[in-house]
């Protein structure tokens, strides 16, 4: 039993199969059977009271003691492939006549009754052996034997093939059910199957993200108590999901409304701090260092509620970037010339590479790498600008320590400061972020990793044409 | 798996077909061999005596009695109650359970005694044939008469 169904509706299928077969098969051997039997005796005793009647019949005109002559008459009354012995005397006819067993001449001789014997041999023919002796009768019903014996032997072929025709019969019978048998298990299997398949079909729908996906339980079996319970389970993990979701857009409103909020006191604190600058020059040196302090903490706090709302605008998904077509090289230029990293950067960018971009956004993505690779990075710091038909990178290398492994996967994430000794740094922890932000806005990427000199390795990969290329 | 199914199909099988069977029983034995027939004569005490006439044959009812009608013989001191000379020819029908006999004489050609030798005679020859001992006889005479219906019985033969 090496193979074994595989799917419900095989084994259904074959189970149905086997057991109205087996089922059939019984009620069909045991009909067939008991039908045979009663054939066999009814044949049988047929044969022997033909067999006794005729040697009754002929028996009273018989010479007795008999000579040969007599026992060839009682032979050939009793029909062909008969043996009739007295004594020493023998009357035969027909050559099967030495089928008879010596176990029924015993019997015929002890009981001095008649005695039959079914026999079959070894080229399968059934044969029936009768065996009788003559019995002399005195008139008052005394029964002595008379020392005759007749044995005939009678062919009992036609039976077998009667049987073997109910047995044919009982046969197709049995092959009749097998056709009804598999049209109830395709059903019976249809029933089960379309259930567990409803199921699949929710269970994918929930992989895929339907969260609202629901089966129909039908009837009241195990089946669909599973429904009910997957069911159940699909509107828990909904509702978890729901809240989930917006506690996440109450934090992210939250954040949201206070950098909004904190934008106009600071911008009244930004004009107080640029008359202070002023006039700091005018004070002594201690209240002239506290002015400092303030002023550029200040300003910090601008750069951090600003990119506070950058982040909020991108979680909103109301950021939108306005394109148009960019000379990458000369905007990376221009952001370096802008904040006088000019002579701090090598780069190498072709002129004349065009790409479909938000120059600000693209302004910002730059400045934030560069920012981050003279600040953290050492020198040399690199700017590379690559194209090619569909895609422009820009590469910006460091000749610094690079990134521990560790702080790979993290560089990306909000607030995220690699060394925790270095919070004062000026940056707002959101510069990357940002970066990644805007890189995807445009349908593009950005990538952290290491150079093989050891130095940290940002690329910036944007489409030429759109988001859509 | 396969060898084990291959078996339950062949027991099947082989159990729908003509099976050996050991001795059996099937009743009893034909008979009706006899050195001869069995004749009542009525002995000097008056008593019925049988007599076996050996004949080599048992034969039928009919020539059992037609023989009774031939008489005793010369060489026996049994003597026949059936007046003599009547034609040795009688008809025998039989009908289950009763043995008719169209004898050739009346009433006045036999005595009671005569009687049972024929019914004994007839009976005797019935049974010796395999005929069952319960068997009744009627003999019908030649003129109606009430002994004609009557349903006998050998007192020999119970």
């Amino acid at each position: 039993m090496t193979w074994r169904p595989r799917g419900l509706r095989a084994r259904l299928l074959v189970a149905f199969v086997l057991v109205t077969v087996l089922g059939a098969a019984a009620a069909a051997w045991s009909s067939a059977g008991s039908a045979s039997r009663a054939l066999v005796d009814s044949t049988q005793r047929r044969l022997t009271e033909t067999v006794a009647d005729q040697v009754a019949a002929v028996a009273p005109q018989l010479t007795y003691p008999p000579d040969q002559a007599a026992l060839d008459r009682l032979r050939a009354a009793a029909g062909p492939n008969t043996l009739v012995t007295y004594r020493d005397l023998r009357s035969v006819d027909g050559a099967d006549t030495g089928l008879v067993t010596e176990e029924l001449r015993g019997a015929v001789r002890d009981r001095g009754r008649l005695v039959t014997q079914r026999i079959v041999t070894e080229d399968d023919t059934p044969w029936l052996l009768v065996g009788t002796p003559v019995v002399a009768t005195s008139p008052d019903g005394a029964r002595t034997p008379s020392g005759i014996e007749v044995y005939a032997v009678r062919d009992l072929s036609e039976v077998e093939e009667r049987i073997d025709g109910l047995t044919e019969s009982a046969i197709g019978t049995a092959a009749l059910a097998l056709p009804l048998a598999v049209l109830l298990a395709l059903l019976a299997a249809r029933g089960v199957l379309r259930p567990v398949r409803d199921l699949r079909d929710t269970a994918r729908r929930l992989t895929a993200g339907d969260l609202g996906a629901r089966s129909e339980p039908q009837g009241a079996d195990e089946l669909a108590e599973l429904t009910v319970t997957v069911n159940e389970m699909a509107a828990s993990l909904q509702a978890s999901m729901a809240t989930m979701s917006r506690m996440q857009a109450d934090a992210r409103r939250f954040a949201a409304d206070v950098s909004h909020e904190l934008r106009t006191p600071l911008a009244t604190l930004t004009a107080v701090m640029e008359v202070l600058e002023t006039a700091a020059d005018g004070m002594d040196a201690d209240a002239n260092e506290s002015a400092r302090l303030a002023i550029t903490e200040t300003r910090r706090l601008v750069r951090l509620v600003e990119d506070l709302m950058e982040v909020s605008r991108f979680d909103a998904g109301t950021a939108r970037p306005r394109v148009e077509d960019v000379d990458v090289a000369a905007a990376v230029r221009d952001c370096l010339r802008a904040r006088g990293w000019l002579d701090r950067v090598e780069l190498a960018a072709p002129a004349g590479i065009v790409a479909l971009a938000d120059r600000r956004r693209l302004d910002v993505i730059v400045a934030n790498l560069v920012g981050n690779a003279l600040r953290h990075g050492g020198p040399p710091v690199r700017v590379r600008v690559l194209a090619d038909r569909e895609q422009v990178w820009v590469e910006v290398t460091d000749g610094g320590p690079g990134l521990p492994e560790e702080v790979l996967p993290h560089v990306f994430d909000r607030f995220y400061k690699a060394d925790a000794a270095r919070t004062r740094t000026p940056g707002s922890g959101l510069g990357l972020a940002i970066a990644l932000e805007n890189a995807r806005l445009h349908g593009g990427d950005l990538t952290a990793g290491n150079a093989e000199g050891g130095g940290a390795r940002f690329v910036l990969r944007l489409p030429r044409h759109g988001e859509d290329a | 798996m396969r060898r084990i199914w291959l078996a339950v199909v062949l027991v099947l099988l082989a159990g729908c077909g003509v099976q050996p069977s050991g001795l059996a029983d099937a009743g009893d034995a034909p008979t009706g061999v006899a050195p001869g027939v069995t004749l009542y004569f009525v002995d000097p005490d008056g008593r019925l005596v049988p007599q076996l006439r050996p004949t080599d044959r048992l034969g039928t009812v009919t020539e059992a009695t037609s023989l009774l009608l031939t008489g005793v013989g010369s060489d026996s001191e049994l003597h026949s109650e059936i007046a003599a000379g009547a034609p040795p020819r009688v008809v025998v029908t039989t009908e289950p359970g009763v043995i008719h006999l169209m004898v050739p004489l009346t009433i006045h050609d036999v005595t009671p005694l005569g009687i049972d030798q024929l019914v004994c005679t007839a009976l005797g020859a019935h049974v010796q044939g395999g005929g069952s001992r319960s068997t009744r006889v009627r003999i019908d005479f030649v003129q109606p008469t009430r002994e004609s219906d009557v349903r006998r019985t050998c007192p020999l033969i119970r």
